[in-house]
């Protein structure tokens, strides 16, 4: 029974039904089923099934962000249920936002897409946040990695108050900083301290996994 | 000082283009006006929604969304001129909007320099916005100026340096792509009316303008738009300018994307109308592409289609237009790319009539400075602008008297027509300078040499003492009040 429900998990996420995804974890869940078993046996299945399309080519950006997109939408449902049990495995979690004054959404939109996809937990804050934004989120979250996004060179500055931001707070020990954005630049990251840089979003996926110590 | 040339050629022309039929540009402005009324734009902007409120537009206070009935929209726009004229510090440059007439100017706002001397790659500064306003001043095919690269050597009050260090070396009408903000361009309005010596003389011959952005899909920036409309009150022209990428922050149709962008630029010239009647306002905006794989901006795909409808969709609002051209993809000072993307872009532009045009002369898609290119670029313009030309048709031109002289068989060129007109015939580019041997020279090496020459010998008049003193002062107060 709960195998036949995972297989259509599996293939809403493929699909990038969100809706016919809720409906199915819904009714698991109205069946006891195991959330975690939905989220291992058919969200992350499903997910890596998109990712690997996507991959070879066969998938392009509205087929990945719309798998996202039926996933997430799918654990809204399931986690609250996994309070007080085992929780599910991420590769790692993301406080993600594009800096105080810039409004440019798409390259930290993609960047957040690319690592759900490869499964890290992505809390994307929106545009023009600013640095005590992400430090909020950050303790709210106990995220490990920060992405922060600048595509104008009066944003960068940011980015570095957003380093200092996360250093007043006590975080710098706990939460590492990937920064990224069309003016950004390795040696800019270097000099503002930041832990990695990542200069598109397959890129800032090979980073945020060395940043949590996984296999690349 | 020594002012080798100083006259702008701005491509004149008779012929049109149309794009899209009157009943298709009626329906387009039915999606805008159903998507003002029915999804409303989000403005990010108290001072925005208090105006509309107090006009009868439909505001939500808590999500920021104004709606705009149909009738509020069309008596706004009723109110926007068509024509007017661009002041240039030089009365000889100024630029009278007319019909057939198409100003073009540099690309825009850049942030990496290929360095003129050394050839490394490095972050934009003031100096670079100084020296490509000094070519931008020699170069005839440039009507006015642009904030050519950032200066990011100068925090927060770098766009009203760049202003000043264009009217330093600039005496053509000055475009503003990065002043954002109520109190920077209150500054900016300070700098404009110091250099007319009024804010009437500024409100007559506006000696600067402003690129305002919207944020695909439908917001408006507070900062920009409360900029703006600052600048529109002491009667600053301003261009609201959409820029949405198909597939990412618009439809991916055309049609779809040309709908969305152009209920940006509308509801924020509603805004201009609202806050100040009759504000000079511009309609502008530049369609792009995303790559369905990486979601990377792609300006000049093969299939770009009605590039120009825009130009259309603003005349037929009854706006001047600004549109784009020469945004090549290419990271490279002359590559193939980087001509054949844009190479039909400003014959098409001013045939479609656009009054301003932006784009020449930066490189990966309006991040990347060679001094070089605008001189490469120019030679596209060029082509465009002689194209449009028109033909001498006379007895002196027709020759026929000549051709009777040389009957069948022999040359011209022992006639005394041929040596009166034979010079002039043939009109070289950049691409066919010849070297002492006869051969092709090198086009870029042909360009480097321009560019040297024009820095070593064009200095154009700078702002009188009493007037560069009083911009001084208020660059000063900026930094003072600004950078903190
Ligand atoms: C956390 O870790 C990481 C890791 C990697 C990360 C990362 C984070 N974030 C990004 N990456 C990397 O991975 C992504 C995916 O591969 C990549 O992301 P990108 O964002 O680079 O790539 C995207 C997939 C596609 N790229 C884009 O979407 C950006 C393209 C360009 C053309 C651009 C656009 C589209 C826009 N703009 Co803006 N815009 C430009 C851009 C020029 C350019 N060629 O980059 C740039 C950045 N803009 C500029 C300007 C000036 C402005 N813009 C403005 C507005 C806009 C629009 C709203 C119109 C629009 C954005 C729409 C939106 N909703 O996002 C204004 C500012 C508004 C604001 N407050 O932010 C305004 C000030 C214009 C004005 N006068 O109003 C220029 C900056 C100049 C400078 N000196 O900094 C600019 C270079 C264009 C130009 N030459 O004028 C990588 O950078």
């Amino acid at each position: 029974m709960s195998e036949k429900l995972f297989e259509a998990l599996i293939q809403a996420v493929i699909d990038g039904e969100e809706e016919e995804a809720e409906a199915l974890v819904r009714q698991a869940l109205e069946q006891g089923v195991d959330p975690l078993a939905c989220i291992n046996e058919g969200l992350m299945k499903g997910i890596e099934e998109v990712g690997d399309l996507f991959s070879n080519g066969t998938y392009f950006l509205p087929e990945l962000i719309q798998g996202a997109g039926a996933m997430k939408a799918a654990l809204e449902i399931l986690e609250p249920e996994l309070v007080g049990k085992e929780q599910r495995e991420v590769v790692g979690t993301v406080v993600l936002g594009t800096v105080a004054g810039d409004q440019h959404e798409i390259g930290k939109t993609l960047v957040g897409t690319m690592l759900t996809a490869n499964g890290f937990k992505v809390i994307d804050i929106g545009v023009d946040q600013k640095a005590d934004d992400f430090v909020a989120a950050i303790e709210e979250s106990g995220a490990n990695i920060v992405g922060a996004s600048a595509l104008l060179t009066t944003t960068l500055l940011e980015l570095k108050r957003l380093i200092d931001s996360i250093a007043e707070a006590g975080l710098a020990e706990k939460v590492k900083v990937m920064i990224g954005g069309a003016p950004v630049t390795q040696d800019f990251a270097k000099e503002i301290g930041a832990d990695g840089y990542a200069d598109d979003a397959i890129a800032a996926v090979a980073v945020a996994r060395k940043m949590v110590g996984a296999a690349a | 000082m020594a002012t080798e040339r100083h006259v702008i050629e701005p491509i004149t022309t008779s012929r049109q283009l149309r794009f899209l039929e009157e009943a298709q540009l009626d329906t387009l402005r039915e999606a805008t006006l159903d998507i003002l009324e029915n999804v409303g734009v989000r403005f990010d902007s108290e001072k925005a929604l208090v105006i509309f409120a107090e006009h009868g537009a439909n505001v939500d206070r808590s999500s920021q969304i104004v709606k705009l009935p149909r009738d509020l929209v069309l008596k706004a726009m009723a109110n926007v001129p068509r024509r007017f004229t661009l002041g240039a510090r030089d009365p000889d440059l100024d630029l009278p909007l007319k019909e057939g007439v198409t100003y073009f100017t540099n690309d825009g706002c850049g942030h990496n320099v290929v360095d003129f001397e050394t050839g490394e790659q490095r972050a934009s500064a003031l100096a670079d916005v100084a020296m490509m306003a000094r070519i931008n001043d020699y170069l005839p095919s440039m009507s006015f100026c642009w904030t050519m690269v950032s200066a990011q050597d100068c925090g927060a009050t770098a766009p009203l340096y760049e202003m000043d260090a264009a009217w330093k070396n600039n005496t053509k009408h000055y475009q503003s792509v990065t002043m954002m903000g109520e109190k920077l361009c209150r500054y900016g309005v300070e700098m404009a009316t110091a250099l007319r010596g009024s804010l009437e003389e500024v409100k007559r011959r506006p000696p600067m303008s402003l690129i305002c952005c919207t944020i695909a899909p439908l917001v408006q920036d507070k900062d920009a738009l409360e900029g703006a409309m600052v600048l529109a009150e002491a009667g600053i022209p301003v261009v609201i300018m959409s820029m949405p990428t198909m597939g990412t922050t618009a439809p991916a149709t055309f049609a779809g994307a040309l709908a969305l962008a152009d209920a940006e630029v509308i509801s924020g010239t509603v805004l201009m109308q609202l806050a100040t009647p009759g504000a000079r306002v511009f309609h502008c905006i530049l369609h792009a592409w995303a790559d369905p794989r990486t979601g990377g901006y792609v300006g000049y795909p093969l299939d770009a289609r009605t590039r120009f409808a825009p130009v259309e969709i603003a005349h037929h609002w009854g706006m001047p237009s600004l549109g784009g051209a020469c945004g090549t993809e290419s990271a490279e000072v002359a590559s193939w790319q980087a001509a054949a993307e844009v190479a039909t872009d400003p014959l098409l532009v001013s045939m479609a009539s656009a009054e301003i045009v932006t784009g020449l002369g930066l490189r990966a898609t309006y991040t990347l400075l060679y001094p070089e290119a605008i001189i490469l670029d120019s030679d596209l313009y060029n082509q465009a602008r002689y194209s449009h030309l028109d033909m001498e048709i006379s007895p002196e031109t027709l020759a026929v008297d000549v051709s009777a002289k040389v009957g069948a068989g022999g040359h011209f060129l022992g006639e005394k027509h041929t040596r009166k007109y034979m010079r002039d015939a043939l009109v070289r580019s950049n691409c066919q300078e010849l070297d002492a041997a006869g051969q092709y020279r090198d086009p870029v090496e042909v360009a480097r040499e321009k560019v040297r020459w024009i820095l070593e010998n064009h200095h154009p008049e700078p702002p009188a003492p009493e007037v560069q003193k009083e911009l001084d002062r208020i660059l000063a107060a900026a930094d003072k009040e600004l950078k903190g």
